[in-house]
């Protein structure tokens, strides 16, 4: 087994979860995490965990853009077939698990670009050194922005969440 | 004493630091309870975070085999040789285009687009002097039918308008030579009488240097030089170019006898008198002839082309010779 081959296996998931928290659609985030794969095989980069995080954010970036372009609704968690109304859910724990998933990913749209971006690197398994040279950032600058990252990620879903819980009660 | 900067924890919780900064950290940890709970409230921060994106994970789905994707590599990187290999020579074929065009523009007919302007689109000052020409050309066709004799000394077949001798010509050569023309057969084999010799553009200006009449910017296809019959003990030359039509224009000087006898000795010319007299501006023509005389020598052109447009060379061919 290969370098490529290895990271294939240990880094798949998380690529495909990077993917999916961009573009919201599990099967496209498998398809594009199978052609960033495929790119890293055909062109066998040095530096091969950096590229393959590089190159799936540039995907899912054009992504987004074929999806304006196209006038096209992302597809929202809760409309994900996979995450569907489980048979063996109650109703109301589906519900809350859809109002939850909906604030995660509301309170995540709250956040700037870049802070987006270094959290989301963070979070499918980067270094500092491999997100500052993503980002461009500096080194120093990504612990930074880590923690404004989180900070507002947590404020901004308990705001959501409370307003949710509010208009129930 | 210093406490600690919430990211540089962000930073320690996350192993994002060097040992020795990790030992300092925990160090200061070890005495400072606030920094203590600081550390705390960050890493429960960081678990929230990860709980909260790890609720944004999407289902668990297939992972196609690493031979797959490598399959799809190996197609991907011939697809890509494939186009790279398409491009180099569409390319190269695009530079072979281009050079061919750029050897046909200023290479092989250096000035066939320059050349054609005074044939198709005569001067204004052309079409005047062809007016003019017209104009004069209503008495000559009244003494047409009168003798010779009657006609003054230039008889029946030019105008006499210069006295002076005619001047070598210095027009300058054309840029470049086509050795290898061919020239339509026929038109003067009947009238090249005698010993004609055939030479190269080279050897026409070794032998008259730059008196050797021709059309600027034409390739030259041929000269031929004669022995005067009437004219004396002198030349006479043909030098024969290619239009970009394919056909070809002469350029005639030599003795105005010889050169008169030769234009009206040719097949098709009209004969008895293809000259009629002219007073101005000295330039006589038909059957796609221009000819002008210097004293006792003549200037003649030549080709298949409409009348104002073999004037118009004509005249800027005495032009430049005369102001030489």
């Amino acid at each position: 087994m290969d370098d490529l081959e290895q990271l294939y296996q240990t880094t798949y998931a998380a690529v495909v979860r990077f993917l999916y928290r961009k573009v919201w659609d599990a099967d496209r985030a498998e398809d594009l995490a199978q052609e960033v794969f495929v790119r890293a095989l055909a062109h066998r980069p040095e530096k091969p965990r950096a590229w393959v995080f590089a190159v799936a954010a540039n995907l899912a970036r054009d992504e987004a853009r074929a999806a304006i372009r196209r006038k096209r609704h992302l597809v929202l968690m809760t409309n994900d077939p996979d995450q569907g109304p489980s048979p063996t859910m109650a109703a109301d724990d589906q519900v809350e698990r859809d109002e939850r998933l909906t604030a995660v990913h509301d309170a995540l749209d709250t956040l700037t670009e870049r802070d987006r971006e270094v959290l989301l690197l963070w979070d499918a398994g980067l270094s500092y050194p491999e997100i500052a040279q993503q980002t461009g950032l500096a080194v120093g600058a990504v612990g930074t922005t880590l923690a404004r990252a989180r900070k507002r990620l947590v404020e901004a879903y308990d705001r959501q969440h409370s307003r949710d819980h509010a208009a129930y009660s | 004493m210093r406490h600690i900067p919430e990211d540089e924890l962000h930073s320690y919780l996350d192993q994002a630091l060097s040992r020795t900064q990790c030992v300092e950290i925990e160090s200061h940890l070890a005495g400072c309870e606030g920094c203590r709970l600081t550390r705390d409230g960050i890493a429960a921060l960081r678990d929230r975070t990860t709980a909260l994106l790890a609720a944004l994970a999407p289902p668990r789905g297939f992972m196609p085999a690493v031979d797959l994707l490598r399959e799809r590599a190996a197609a991907r990187s011939a697809r890509l040789h494939r186009r790279r290999r398409a491009a180099a020579w569409a390319a190269s074929l695009v530079v072979a285009l281009g050079l061919g065009w750029w050897a046909n523009t200023y290479v092989s007919r250096p000035s066939a687009v320059a050349s054609r302007l005074p044939v198709t689109a005569p001067s204004p000052a052309a079409r005047h002097a062809d007016t003019a020409a017209r104009i004069a050309m209503l008495p000559a066709a009244r003494n047409a039918g009168r003798p010779a004799a009657d006609r003054g000394p230039a008889g029946a077949m030019a105008v006499s308008t210069e006295s002076a001798a005619l001047r070598p010509t210095t027009i300058a050569a054309p840029r470049v030579e086509l050795s290898t023309g061919t020239l339509p057969t026929g038109e003067f084999e009947t009238s090249l009488g005698g010993i004609w010799r055939t030479l190269s553009w080279a050897g026409a200006r070794d032998e008259r240097g730059d008196s050797v009449p021709h059309i600027d910017g034409l390739p030259v296809v041929e000269v031929q030089v004669g022995q005067a019959k009437v004219g004396g003990n002198k030349s006479i030359m043909v030098v024969a170019q290619q239009l970009a039509s394919g056909d070809v224009i002469r350029t005639i000087e030599g003795p105005a006898a010889d050169v008169s006898q030769l234009l009206s000795s040719r097949p098709g010319a009209s004969n008895p008198s293809p000259w009629p007299t002219l007073d101005s501006p000295g330039i006589a023509g038909g059957d796609g002839t221009m000819a002008m005389r210097h004293g006792d020598r003549m200037l003649a052109i030549t080709a298949p082309l409409p009348n104002d447009s073999l004037r118009a060379m004509m005249r800027r061919l005495n032009a430049e010779m005369r102001g030489k």
